[in-house]
């Protein structure tokens, strides 16, 4: 335990030498929380209220279904219209040119006539009803063919997000089916007026029946609400606490390039002792890192107009979590710079492997999103199982028993990476042998 | 009769990748209390042997028994009784010389008021106690050479390895070491010794072994060596004799 302190005691002595280093190490995690929060909050989400995103808006119908769409997208608060450009009226072919050029992302256009046309389709169909009730043996609607239709233009810029543009596309669908849902309501009632007019039918609008109560089953008493700040901030924490590779690796191939670590192999002190030095440091300062990072979440993305990362969770689970998941990282580090040869070796191979491991272990992507075989291959990322256990704790309220089998993998992974790292040192000669 | 203290037997190392052993078929005993030099050109295969019998790496083939242990079961005993000072400097830079020092010390078991005494007469002796809180990336070149041999003495190991010690270093600096070398030796210390510097191991060493191409080419006391050469006045001159004037990698 003795020759462990001492070796503890020199490496956080090289560590907090490294002032522009060491600061690097605490606020680049912090930023990248806090700017990758924000971006994906913001531009990937887009489910925010600022920035707005434009839309290209050219009402050439200028009726009910134009001005439902006008303020239904209004309403989200996600979208801006734009009518004019450079005091000039936008007409469809301006809108499709703009949002080529890429000035836009969306363009709309609702044709002239849109409104009556659903109306006279409308009321088509309402006359076919009644008049089969009225006039069943022979319905004189049935011989009148409907040839209307409404063809609302919808110009997207190539470079928009799939996924945004379905989101999109649903919306429109919803204000089309509510405005044909109501024009088909008011047609009947005009026609029932018409049919009883003892009965007073005028008066009646159409109100939606079915509602929807978004429930988040937790672990706790109070249910946790689900922001984007409890989702991002784990999973851009993980991210950047596996990071801790770079300066680890950079650690051990220094001491091996300054020549320190020849002098060690000829001492009487065993490997595990040297790296376990390195870990104890290194842990520190993953917390460290991960204290802050939570910090940021609770106290600097609010001022950004995100919600507050709620941590009025279970403490020791999360604690637990965190050492777990620093863990898992440091002995992947260890054994990235025990392998490697030089810096650049461990930096590339380091750095892009997390990024896979992240990309694969659904830090970016929902597992659920992904198809079978990226579901199998998830399963062996360690980012994946940090990323289980901090979004047990974050979002269902999970307690120490439903987080245990991530933090069993993490400790396990820790092991298997440390022991690769000893056997490979204790037969792979440090000079070129 | 001489006791060893090292005892080499068919001692061969061929390098990964390379067809060429670096060193071959070499066998040879190194007395208790001797300081033995090492002298060839750059490739002959110094560092080589000497990297062996520290542990560094594996021989190939062949056996050494350092004090009487097997290299290739005890070493971690071996550790204990040896000391090593790399040709390349082997220390922290962003650390002082009183830090590294203790680190090196507390690595061998040393720890309190023992160690810091040694450190602090180590540090008197090489003219540096005043420095020893400043950190190695601000001391000269000569300065760091002090530090890495003092790193290497701490526990007064019975065996002490110097690769090329005095490579690179100011004429005052090389006296002093030269002359804490042999007064360890004067108190029991082998010292195994590699250098490039004839002159220097002419007066320092009590045998010498000429290498090249990874064999001896001749071993003995320096004065038996001009002995047997009496053409040649000086053991470079026998060194360029046996080693020829061919530049080497």
């Amino acid at each position: 335990m003795f020759k462990f302190f001492a070796a503890f005691r020199k490496e956080w002595l090289i560590l907090i030498r490294d002032l522009a280093g060491l600061i690097v190490l605490f606020i680049m995690p912090m930023i990248m929380v806090i700017i990758l929060s924000l971006v994906q909050e913001f531009g990937w989400n887009a489910i925010s209220k600022e920035p707005k995103i434009d839309v290209v808006f050219v009402d050439q119908d200028h009726d009910s279904l134009s001005f439902m769409i006008r303020s239904g997208l209004i309403k989200t608060n996600t979208f801006q219209l734009i009518t004019s450009e450079k005091n000039n009226n936008i007409n469809s072919d301006m809108a499709r040119e703009l949002v080529r050029q890429g000035k836009y992302q969306i363009g709309l256009v609702v044709p002239k006539g849109a409104t009556s046309a659903i109306q006279r389709k409308v009321q088509l169909m309402v006359n076919r009803v009644v008049s089969g009730i009225m006039m069943p043996v022979h319905n004189p609607f049935l011989d009148i063919v409907d040839k209307d239709s409404v063809n609302v233009v919808v110009f997207f810029d190539p470079a928009i997000k799939g996924t945004f543009k379905n989101t999109f596309m649903s919306s429109m669908k919803e204000f089309s089916l509510k405005i044909e849902s109501s024009m088909i309501f008011s047609s009947f009632n005009k026609e029932l007026h018409r049919m009883f007019p003892q009965f007073n039918t005028k008066d009646q609008d159409y109100k939606e029946t079915v509602f929807f109560t978004e429930v988040y089953p937790s672990g706790k008493s109070q249910e946790i609400f689900p922001t984007p700040t409890q989702h991002n901030v784990p999973s851009w924490a993980i991210f950047a606490m596996f990071f801790i590779v770079i300066p680890l690796t950079s650690s051990i191939i220094k001491e091996r390039e300054e020549g320190s670590m020849i002098r060690l192999h000829t001492i009487p002190v065993n490997y595990v002792t040297i790296f376990m030095s390195k870990v104890g440091v290194y842990l520190v300062v993953c917390f460290i890192q991960f204290l802050l990072m939570i910090l940021s979440g609770i106290f600097i993305l609010p001022l950004f107009g995100l919600p507050a990362l709620d941590i009025s969770t279970n403490f020791i689970p999360l604690i637990l979590m965190a050492i777990a998941t620093s863990l898992a990282a440091l002995g992947y580090g260890i054994m990235v710079g025990t392998i490697a040869r030089t810096h650049q070796q461990a930096a590339a191979f380091g750095s892009v492997s997390i990024v896979i491991l992240a990309a694969v272990g659904g830090l970016w992507v929902p597992i659920y999103m992904m198809p079978g075989f990226m579901k199998t291959v998830a399963g062996f990322s360690p980012l994946n199982w940090a990323w289980a256990g901090f979004i047990d704790i974050f979002l269902r309220g999970g307690h120490f028993r439903e987080i245990l089998p991530e933090i069993l993998k993490l400790l396990l992974f820790f092991i298997t990476t440390m022991s690769i790292a000893g056997i490979y040192r204790k037969f792979k000669p440090i000079t070129g042998a | 009769m001489e006791e060893p203290i090292i005892e080499i037997r068919d001692l061969s190392k061929t390098y990964r990748g390379s067809d060429e052993p670096a060193v071959k078929s070499i066998s040879l005993d190194i007395n208790r209390n001797e300081i033995f030099g090492l002298l060839g050109p750059n490739g002959a295969g110094k560092t080589t042997t000497i990297s062996i019998l520290c542990g560094l790496f594996p021989a190939t083939s062949g056996n050494v028994k350092i004090d009487g242990m097997d290299t290739q079961s005890e070493m971690s005993n071996i550790k204990h009784v040896i000391g090593v000072v790399p040709q390349d400097l082997a220390l922290y830079p962003t650390l002082t010389a009183m830090e590294n020092l203790t680190f090196f010390g507390n690595m061998f078991g040393l720890r309190g008021s023992v160690l810091r005494d040694r450190i602090f007469d180590c540090l008197t002796v090489f003219g540096m106690e005043k420095v020893a809180n400043k950190r190695i990336s601000s001391y000269s070149g000569g300065m760091k050479r002090r530090v890495n041999l003092i790193a290497g003495l701490l526990h007064h190991p019975k065996i002490i390895f110097l690769d090329e010690p005095t490579v690179g270093i100011d004429v005052q600096s090389r006296i002093v070491i030269l002359d804490y070398l042999k007064k360890l030796n004067g108190e029991g210390t082998t010292i195994i010794y590699t250098s490039h510097y004839m002159e220097e191991a002419e007066h320092l060493c009590h045998r010498v072994a000429i290498i090249d191409r990874g064999r001896i080419i001749s071993i003995g006391d320096p004065k038996d060596l001009l002995a047997q050469h009496p053409e040649f006045k000086n053991l470079e001159n026998i060194f360029i004799h046996l080693t020829g004037k061919e530049l080497r990698d």
